[in-house]
């Protein structure tokens, strides 16, 4: 099994992009696990799959739309949104800015 | 009186009036009172109940800490929900709500069901109620050990891969992971949104067709859900059917000794029983382990990405270390210049084992493995491998990509430990009524060479 080599970089990349903030020992533990893991699965390309069609879903099924005048039986009431929030302010959710002023 | 009843017998005793259901209730909060606080099972306990009528058949049961439940909190055992109190109800718990049924309490497992083990889980693990040292299994692990120990008559898991089977094998008990599409997943925390299953565990055959007739069937809360018909799975278990029955080397590979001796045992009665062995080949499940490491990541960090701690719950850094490696993975399989070679090939292979599957099911009606290669290992074995739980869940994964059902249930015992052995069978989409068929007939013949009643036994009034 050829093993498959992660920089620091890479894994500070990923965690950027999961929104993740990893400390220096997470960083070393996850470079070294990653590249396990992702050497084993390689051996996938021992299988060949030129012509075969990729399957997202078993559930062998087509879209479904709701129309337009349809109730919506699943909606919440403003009191039931907010029941598990930690800030509100006058019925929004408060988030951390992210313009500059 | 009760101790080892299955729901169908209490039903029975309830409905003529040997026991009301205020004391079925009662004595379950106080096997739970007695032995939950060793075996770490359940994480919530539903006391609050009031009925009126003393003997309307009103049906105790356990529910993984994954599904949604109006009003009683719900943390899919992970610190990021701690305080989590849903607003609605999932659709597998309303099915049972709406069918009389009382929520004892919510149970242990990996969180976000991440995990073999339900050592993952935020708030301690779950011990093997057949040896307090070993894992239950997971993810479903707290609803396996309470089966098992009795602190409910049932339970209603998850499972992605091998999380409904894979501890009911290791704890002893019997676990139906449906046809995917067959149970509605709508309210359930979402792990790997095209694998989750929502499934019974419980003590007998009869109980898992009870639980699943209640619970399968179209929701117009959940797209995938499916338009098949729902037989009766109950009154199919009556007529016995014969069948043939498919079984591959495959599937044997690295197998400890006393599964390999259980498994032969069983094709032996299944043929003086007059059903039909066939031998069969498969793909090597080592191919769905890549598979479903790909695919399950993939779908674990989109799934997760909602956790904000805006709406609801804490922020991300509240995710433990498992989640966080879940989704570092599915980050970079499915990120720039690695979708094709990572992603879509898996999707592409998952096809062929799709197409395997067909292709055998043409020859034989299921197939006869071992749920797990050995029996529970101790706590802590798992921590020393990144993905070890997949590697325990070798056998469980080709069913769960192909979606597909498959049933769980115990075979005897391990010389030297003691510990369960689990058998399974695995059936065409659908056919969730032979399986169970079959089981049943196996429960009659050999009751299930007395697993189920030991374990129950360990935990006396």
């Amino acid at each position: 099994m050829k093993k498959k080599r992660l920089s620091k970089n890479d894994i500070l990349h990923l965690a950027y992009l999961a929104g993740l903030n990893l400390d220096k020992k997470e960083i070393e533990k996850y470079k070294k696990q990653l590249e396990e893991t992702i050497s084993y699965i390689e051996n996938l390309n021992e299988l060949k799959t030129d012509n075969v069609f990729p399957t997202a879903y078993v559930a062998f099924l087509n879209n479904i739309f709701f129309s337009d005048n349809e109730k919506n039986e699943r909606g919440l009431t403003l009191e039931e949104v907010f029941q598990n929030t930690k800030i509100k302010e006058n019925n929004c959710f408060r988030v951390k800015k992210i313009f500059d002023e | 009186m009760l101790l080892g009843k299955s729901l169908v017998e209490i039903s029975k005793l309830i409905e003529n009036r040997y026991i009301s259901n205020k004391e079925v209730i009662d004595y379950f909060l106080k096997r739970i009172n007695k032995y939950n606080s060793k075996i770490n099972a359940y994480l919530t306990i539903n006391a609050d109940y009031k009925f009126d009528n003393l003997y309307k058949s009103i049906l105790p049961i356990a529910v993984k800490d994954n599904f949604c439940t109006q009003g009683i909190k719900t943390t899919a055992a992970s610190k990021v929900l701690e305080n989590f109190i849903p607003p609605y109800e999932s659709t597998v718990t309303k099915r049972l709500l709406d069918a009389s049924f009382f929520i004892l309490g919510k149970t242990n497992m990996d969180a976000w069901a991440h995990g073999s083990s339900t050592e993952t889980s935020d708030f301690g693990p779950t011990k093997n109620p057949w040896d307090f040292l070993r894992s239950p299994g997971g993810s479903s692990g707290g609803s396996a050990a309470v089966v098992s120990s009795y602190l409910a008559p049932a339970a209603i898991g998850s499972e992605t891969a091998g999380s409904i089977r894979q501890p009911a094998a290791w704890s002893g008990v019997i676990g139906l992971k449906p046809t995917y599409g067959r149970v509605s997943r709508y309210g359930l925390i979402a792990m790997a949104s095209s694998l989750d299953c929502p499934g019974p565990l419980t003590l007998t055959t009869e109980d898992a067709a009870f639980i699943l007739k209640i619970i399968a069937g179209k929701d117009k809360f959940d797209a995938t859900s499916s338009n098949d018909r729902v037989p009766d799975y109950v009154s199919n278990l009556k007529n016995k059917k014969k069948f043939i029955i498919g079984v591959t080397d495959e599937y044997l590979n690295g197998i400890n000794d006393d599964f390999r001796s259980a498994f032969y045992q069983l094709v032996n009665i299944l043929e003086k029983m007059g059903h039909k062995i066939k031998k069969i080949n498969l793909l090597s499940p080592k191919y769905s382990i890549s598979v479903y490491t790909i695919i399950q990541r993939a779908e674990v960090c989109s799934n997760l990405a909602r956790y904000d701690g805006i709406r609801y719950g804490n922020n991300r850094s509240f995710f433990g270390s498992e989640a966080k490696r879940r989704i570092m993975l599915g980050t970079y399989v499915l990120s720039y210049g690695y979708y094709d070679s990572y992603y879509k090939k898996a999707q592409k292979v998952r096809t062929l084992i799709i197409e395997d599957f067909k292709r055998v099911f043409k020859e034989v009606d299921m197939i006869l493995a071992p749920t797990t290669p050995i029996a529970s290992l101790k706590l802590g074995e798992f921590e020393k491998y990144p993905f070890f739980g997949e590697m325990m869940d070798v056998l469980n994964e080709p069913a769960a990509i192909a979606g597909i059902c498959a049933i769980s249930f115990p075979f005897g015992l391990t010389k030297k430990d003691n510990l369960p052995i689990g058998l399974q069978l695995m059936g065409r989409w659908f056919e969730e009524e032979n399986i169970l068929n079959l089981t049943f007939q196996i429960e009659k013949e050999t009751d299930f060479l007395g697993v189920i009643k030991k374990g129950v036994n360990n935990y006396p009034d």
